[in-house]
């Protein structure tokens, strides 16, 4: 029987990702659409540097910055009893920012294909912003709200390199699926590692699987 | 276009139809138009008009004495004539003004038309078209 | 009455252009904005509902203040009430079409007007649907409705009917005079289409380059005699043709060629591509069944 605590651990770090991305990105993901400030590339490329950047890079800037004996982390432990470095919740912080760009892009570019007159059009009826938000933009993108929340979902899941710096690898704690691979590879436990790997291919399947047919409408074809 | 000044002396109206009397020079010139004085605002005795129709509707009749249902008559004398292939511009003097009227040159070789000749022009109630 | 008087630099595709506009509106009517593309029609439509604020300017409806640069009054566009019908008529697609009129009322605010507009514009049969499954006309009068339904103190136009096919252009051109009348509005539309705005407007302020260069009614503008003739039209010349003493010109009115006569005197004064006015008394046409 394998341990199935780094698996839950990893479902559990990926919902509570994927729920704060969505606060974030959303007004985010607005802004950008929307803004005519000249600061607007320079936000732009800070959200897609985790696409590029090796995940150990975020990760060990973030454990530098973390770290109890930088002024940061101790003011964090400090007056907000956090403890970022090898902790659930410095995993979270860490996660989305590094699932930031797969939350926001989509959200983004679903406002920005959506016609310049909806949000005039609401204005002009007397709705203000954020009731259009809410009543006419986010109804109308809900395939890309839905690719968002599935792509940093799944990327959460898959991540390696930012949880093993930030993380550490404390079982029950840290030790995500991805990490327990690793693990098990290493102690040659090749069976195991094949039972962790087999579950997160098939989970990852069946996510994406599921995005490209709601949002190709082959579900509405389905059940029409 | 011919287009005469008048004065509107009559209006008599039959459901949307209306037989309007022009005074234009102290004659009188008949008109009916698809518009009565509701529809229309400008239609009111004593209201400034002009009187439109075009020089191919004008009938040139030789002489003056004519047993027709034409309505507008005018008597005038030919001012002048400019004659083609088949057609033919008259100006003719009358008391209303001068008045053009374009008509085969065919007709004016058989009425024997010339500079000066006494014709009546007329026109049909109906070609008339009246404007603020 | 609208008092307006608006500064704002634009970009346009010549380079730099100055809008300057400084007119009045009487309230209550009926004025088409006329002009090439380009010449900033739009632009004045968006600064008047506050979607878009000029550098200087002062906009007073009805003796209320929307915009005044000088004192920093500019009012959002949700607060000035104007009705706006887009050119892509922005339904929004989440909605059917009783939904995007509901949505436009006030919270709490009784949906009375909602039936009632939904009557007036003939919409009873469309208000479950959703606007993907509309046409282009139905659309149109979907988004009239949804403009009046705050009832607004201008309903502005930007060129409501250019898509639409001549038939069902008429018709709606019908049904905005009808809502214009009814609801007591002051009516601001964009059009390039002269018979369209013989028909409809009052006033015709002419565009070129972000300034009026004329305005008035628009026989005044295009320089027409207004007859009192039944049978008329307005088409493009499109052939001059000089026979003796005559002109025999070629007009295309809608989808259809014709041709007309005129004396020397008129013909001389037309080149092609004019817009031209085509009356007749209504007695003169013969009618035959075609079908």
């Amino acid at each position: 029987m394998i341990d199935w605590s780094p698996l839950i651990l990893t479902f559990k770090l990926a919902v509570i990702t994927t729920f704060l991305l969505l606060l974030i990105s959303i007004p985010l993901a607005y802004w950008l659409a929307y803004t005519k400030l000249k600061i607007k590339p320079i936000i732009e490329t800070l959200v897609s540097m985790p696409l590029v950047l090796p995940p150990t890079v975020i990760g060990f800037y973030l454990l530098i910055a973390f770290s109890p004996s930088n002024s940061f982390g101790e003011w964090l432990h400090e007056f907000l009893g956090l403890q970022l470095v090898f902790s659930f919740e410095g995993l979270i912080i860490a996660s989305i920012i590094y699932s930031l760009p797969f939350m926001v892009h989509p959200i983004q570019s679903g406002l920005s294909n959506l016609p310049a007159s909806f949000l005039d059009a609401s204005s002009v009826l007397g709705k203000s912003n954020l009731n259009t938000l809410f009543k006419v933009l986010l109804p109308n993108i809900k395939p890309s709200l839905l690719t968002g929340i599935v792509l940093a979902f799944a990327h959460t899941i898959g991540e390696f390199g930012v949880v093993l710096m930030i993380g550490g690898n404390i079982p029950g704690k840290t030790k995500v699926a991805s990490i327990a691979i690793y693990d098990e590879v290493e102690a040659l436990n090749y069976a195991t590692a094949n039972t962790y790997s087999l579950i997160l291919f098939a989970l990852s399947f069946c996510i994406l699987l599921t995005v490209y047919l709601i949002n190709g409408g082959y579900l509405k074809q389905i059940y029409k | 276009m011919n287009i005469l000044k008048g004065e509107i002396e009559n209006i008599k109206v039959s459901g949307s139809l209306s037989l309007v009397h022009i005074n234009v020079l102290k004659t009188r010139i008949s008109a009916i138009v698809i518009d009565t004085p509701k529809t229309e605002p400008f239609l009111k005795i004593g209201n400034n008009i002009d009187v439109v129709f075009k020089e191919t509707e004008v009938i040139i009749g030789k002489g003056i004495h004519h047993n027709i249902s034409m309505q507008n008559k005018f008597i005038g004398n030919i001012l002048s004539i400019e004659s083609r292939d088949l057609l033919s511009k008259l100006v003719v003097n009358t008391s209303v003004g001068k008045i053009t009227s374009i008509i085969t040159t065919n007709a004016v070789k058989q009425l024997e038309l010339e500079i000066g000749t006494e014709v009546t022009a007329m026109v049909k109630t109906n070609e008339i078209m009246l404007s603020e | 009455m609208i008092e307006i008087a608006i500064h704002k630099k634009l970009k346009a595709a010549t380079g730099e252009m100055l809008l300057d506009i400084n007119t009045t509106i009487e309230q209550g009517s009926l004025v088409t904005l006329y002009g090439k593309s380009g010449v900033g029609k739009t632009t004045i439509l968006r600064i008047l509902s506050g979607l878009l604020k000029p550098e200087k300017g002062k906009i007073i409806v009805n003796g209320t203040t929307w915009l005044d640069t000088e004192k920093g009054i500019n009012l959002k566009p949700q607060k000035r009430k104007v009705g706006f019908v887009f050119q892509d008529y922005a339904l929004f697609p989440n909605m059917t079409v009783k939904e995007n009129l509901q949505y436009a009322l006030n919270k709490g605010e009784n949906s009375k007007i909602v039936d009632n507009l939904i009557q007036i514009i003939e919409l009873d049969e469309l208000q479950n649907r959703k606007p993907e499954t509309l046409s282009g006309g139905q659309k149109q009068r979907v988004a009239l409705a949804r403009a009046l339904v705050q009832k607004p103190s201008i309903l502005m136009l930007d060129e409501p009917l250019s898509a639409l096919d001549s038939e069902i252009r008429f018709k709606l051109q019908q049904y905005i005079i009808k809502v214009h009348k009814e609801f007591k509005l002051t009516t601001i539309l964009i059009s390039h289409d002269v018979s369209e705005i013989i028909r409809m407007s009052d006033t015709l302020f002419e565009i070129e380059h972000g300034k009026i260069i004329r305005r008035g009614k628009p026989n005044e503008v295009f320089k027409y005699k207004e007859l009192n003739a039944k049978f008329q039209f307005t088409g493009d010349l499109i052939e001059i043709e000089k026979q003796d003493f005559l002109y025999i010109l070629t007009i295309r009115i809608g989808k259809d060629l014709v041709k007309v006569v005129a004396d020397e005197s008129e013909g001389k004064m037309l080149t092609v591509g004019d817009k031209i006015l085509v009356a007749s008394k209504a007695f003169n046409p013969v009618i035959h069944k075609i079908s």
